[in-house]
């Protein structure tokens, strides 16, 4: 019965899983031959290390420095970004075969049968089990391919693969919580950023050695499951025994998952959906409304993430101010990156970090897109657009709810900096400057919302993949390209390579009019395409 | 009379597959004229094409005078429709999907609107408190009827409206649809692949397969071409005299039960023959669409398109072999 089932989620996620798994162990591969060829010696990669300790904005995006050699210092510079993705592979995954089903009814289908109600949730953990351990041998090939060493890549898959299956967990967990999967992966997806961040957090404000090539991280990273996987210390100290937390933390996950599922019938969830109102509110009265309607959850979501972001980027730079103070050596460092820049360091780490809510806007514009196709896939589209509304009434307001959700991710995102670097004490320059930060992610954002717009009018089937691709690929370019040793000229391809960066002399925003100007280019053709297209139906 | 909805020659082409054939479909101002035809024939498209929700590859489309495609905003000002699939958003609940529907089509919800809602969901028995996930298909169904029904139109359109309704319901519908055509003059255009539900409302009707118009007229046109099929008790009654009738056809007798088809038009005839007779267990079942097809176009109209049909009409015509041999 766990076979029959077991088969029906590997051909349904075939491609989607190899690409997963592929993207984690070429990227692996990817980073050991970048590191390599652009940090050859020793003495190069010290004095990238002793800069990253020095500069928590960078660890923030890194992970745990355990010293100078290659093996250590690749397991630095990629480990959380890949745990980070088999994360999100087994957030989605669990949700995708368990809550998702339920949703639409299909569980009825599979669960009437002998399955029973138990066999779907047995077989999606032995499914998402057998992807870790995939992720972990791509992982550990990887990291081998590039040459590393084999014990310790071995170490660096199973943290990778133990790190994912916690989240299998956590996503199994939150389908027990939502009706609606929109609702679970959301929630999910929100837990592993926060995992991510914590870590972040907890090793830019770590112990950092006095010759500046290792950090013991603070405990926020023992509260993340990728935390733990980066205290493996695989290459360096190859200890196992942290990989016990994550396999702890899925179990726990799933041992709450069955008491749920124990009490609950077969479509319900924890979280109920109340009975509504019979009648609309005043505010429900067209199409940039209904938009607002059905995107608000996604957007409070994404103004979380960024409010989150922001008070992480002003407290780090406390944190900074306190480790400047504190060790001579990191001071002078420190001094002369800055006066390299022209721009202070809080300056710099807001600038870096609010790339990264710079992609949680864009990502909050995209859904917006994403829902057009997804409404004239549901069939919902053609009862609005058989009322008296023309199409680019239709596609611009969700093109416009798209614009204001970005404006309001990076508000918060500013505000929670704004919050934390004043609560700090800080009196930088950098406090004024963060509402300028935050509008200078604009313009490349804005690409993604036009960009899929344009798909979505002229192959509306490919909007949800090419969406997701597009941002996918625009933050590898842009924002990892310069670490993955990307040419200039590949990276320029990405929207986020010509984000404007406000340093103390003030913003050039050369590259923004020119990303605004296609963004505009972008909406209007979509606009007027879209008039001579007909309405889908899936 | 004037022509409501007028198609000449209407052609739509989903890649190499021909929907749409040369379609001409003409509606009258007032009429409630039903568009009948096995699934896949095309109708769904059509409604679709009069919307102006798709663009007609080739032929013209005329809805109140206009063309759908490009002045398809200002048509939906007077028309009010119903798609043949219905769904709903998950997170809105009945209620507000409906009112937002109507708002959509410009009107204020004044006193008299929610008068008319109020009305109409009792009626249709349906709870508008509900969110839209929670809702049965014959539910979902009955928030786009309603959101159709409740505000005024000079022309509806109703892509097989009664799928998924109980037969208490489709009877609410079919008075309402009735009401719409009395009190205000509106015209209806209704879809469906059941002959009797359209028999009961339509005033005209066109037959539609493989994307052309096959038969069309009045309902007593129509009778002409169906059979009503009977069937009774064999006992021991003599069948002889029945079968000499000339309005009886394909008399046949299998598992106890006697059983033929009577022109539709002429059933009365039959009926004073099995009263002599004393018949026991008599049974009279309206034609439908499947039957007409099968003796009118059943080989001559069978494209590759339609491969569903085709099974279905290879199975009676197994059938009706094995009760001849029977």
């Amino acid at each position: 019965m766990i076979w029959v089932l077991y088969r029906q989620r590997l051909r349904r996620d075939r491609w989607q899983l190899i690409s997963w798994i592929l993207s984690i162990g070429v990227l692996a591969w990817f980073a050991v031959e970048a590191i390599g060829k652009t940090f050859g010696d020793e003495a190069s990669r010290a004095q990238v290390l002793q800069l990253a300790t020095a500069t928590p904005a960078i660890l923030v995006l890194r992970g745990l420095a355990r010293g100078p050699q290659l093996d250590a210092f690749t397991f630095f510079e990629i480990f959380s970004f890949i745990a980070l993705l088999a994360a999100l592979m087994n957030t989605f995954m669990a949700v995708r075969h368990t809550r998702a089903e339920e949703e639409s009814g299909r569980s009825e289908l599979v669960s009437s049968t002998s399955a029973g109600r138990w066999t779907p949730l047995v077989t999606t953990i032995v499914h998402g089990l057998v992807a870790d351990v995939l992720v972990a041998v791509a992982t550990a090939l990887g990291f081998m391919g590039g040459g590393l060493d084999p014990a310790g890549s071995i170490v660096a898959g199973l943290a990778t693969g133990a790190v994912g299956f916690a989240f299998l967990g956590v996503g199994l967990l939150a389908g027990e919580f939502f009706s609606t999967s929109r609702g679970a992966n959301g929630i999910s997806s929100a837990v592993v950023m926060i995992a991510y961040l914590l870590r972040g957090f907890g090793d830019a404000t770590g112990q950092v050695s006095t010759d500046g090539m290792t950090v013991t991280a603070a405990w926020p990273s023992w509260i993340s499951p990728i935390g733990w996987g980066q205290q493996t210390f695989a290459y360096t100290g190859n200890r196992l025994w942290p990989l016990l937390l994550p396999l702890a933390l899925a179990a726990v996950c799933i041992a709450a998952v069955v008491g749920l599922m124990e009490r609950r019938d077969v479509g319900a969830s924890v979280l109920a959906g109340r009975a509504g109102r019979p009648d609309a509110g005043p505010t429900l009265r067209g199409p940039f409304s209904l938009a607002f309607r059905l995107q608000q959850g996604s957007i409070i979501g994404w103004c979380v993430g960024g409010l989150a972001t922001g008070i992480l980027t002003g407290s780090l730079g406390s944190a900074i101010q306190a480790s400047i103070t504190s060790s001579p050596q990191v001071t002078s460092i420190l001094r002369a990156m800055v006066e390299a820049q022209g721009t202070s360091m809080t300056q710099l780490l807001v600038a870096a970090l609010f790339e990264i809510a710079g992609i949680l806007a864009a990502a909050c514009g995209l859904q917006a897109v994403i829902r057009l196709r997804q409404e004239e896939a549901a069939g919902t589209a053609e009862l609005v657009l058989s009322r008296p509304l023309g199409r680019a009434r239709w596609l611009g307001s969700f093109l416009g709810l798209g614009a204001v959700s970005m404006v309001l991710v990076m508000l918060f995102t500013a505000l929670g900096a704004w919050i934390s670097l004043v609560a700090s004490g800080d009196t930088s320059s950098a406090v004024g400057d963060v509402w300028q930060t935050a509008i200078d992610q604009l313009p490349a954002a804005l690409i993604y919302l036009s960009l899929p717009a344009a798909v979505f009018v002229v192959w509306p089937r490919a909007t949800i993949a090419a969406g997701w691709a597009l941002l996918g690929v625009g933050v590898v370019l842009g924002i990892y390209g310069g670490m993955l040793g990307f040419d200039q000229k590949v990276r320029d391809i990405s929207p986020f390579t010509h984000t404007p960066v406000t340093t103390g002399a003030g913003t050039d925003w050369s590259g923004g009019f020119w990303m605004l100007g296609i963004a505009v280019v972008l909406a209007l053709i979509a606009l007027v395409a879209v008039r001579r297209r007909e309405v889908g139906t899936a | 009379m004037d022509t409501v909805i007028q198609t000449v020659d209407l052609h739509k082409n989903f890649g190499r597959v021909r929907a749409l054939d040369g379609l001409d479909l003409e509606v009258r101002s007032g009429e409630i004229h039903g568009f009948l035809g096995p699934n896949g024939a095309g109708k769904s498209t059509t409604l679709r094409i009069l919307l102006g929700l798709a663009r007609a590859s080739s032929g013209s489309a005329t809805v109140l005078g206009r063309n759908p495609w490009t002045d398809a905003v200002e048509l939906h000002r007077r028309v009010a429709s119903v798609p043949g699939d219905v769904n709903i958003w998950p997170n809105l609940t009945g209620g507000e999907t409906i009112d937002l529907l109507s708002r959509l089509r410009g009107s204020t919800l004044d006193r008299a609107y929610k008068e008319r809602k109020r009305h109409l969901s009792e009626i249709f028995d349906f709870d508008p408190s509900k969110r839209g996930r929670a809702y049965s298909k014959g539910n979902r169904q009955k928030v786009a009827l309603i959101a159709a029904l409740v505000t005024d139109a000079e022309l509806y359109l109703f892509d097989e409206p009664t799928s998924g309704l109980d037969p208490l319901m489709e009877a609410v519908f079919t008075r309402e649809v009735r009401r719409v055509t009395r009190e205000n003059g509106a015209t209806v255009l209704l879809s469906s692949h059941i002959l009797s539900e359209v028999e009961q409302l339509a005033d005209r009707v066109s037959i539609i397969r493989s994307g052309k118009i096959v038969d069309g007229g009045t309902l007593d046109a129509l009778r002409h071409l169906t059979r009503t099929e009977i069937s009774f008790a064999q006992d021991s009654v003599d069948t002889h005299a029945l079968a000499t009738l000339s309005q009886v056809h394909d008399l046949t007798v299998t598992d106890g039960r006697v059983k033929f088809g009577a022109d539709s038009d002429r059933v009365h005839e039959v009926l004073p023959l099995l009263g002599n007779l004393g018949v026991k267990g008599l049974l009279v079942s309206p034609p439908s669409l499947e039957e007409l097809f099968l003796r009118h176009y059943g080989d001559t109209v069978a494209p590759a398109a339609e491969a569903a049909d085709d099974g279905d009409s290879h199975h009676r015509r197994h059938r009706a072999a094995a009760q001849t041999g029977a």
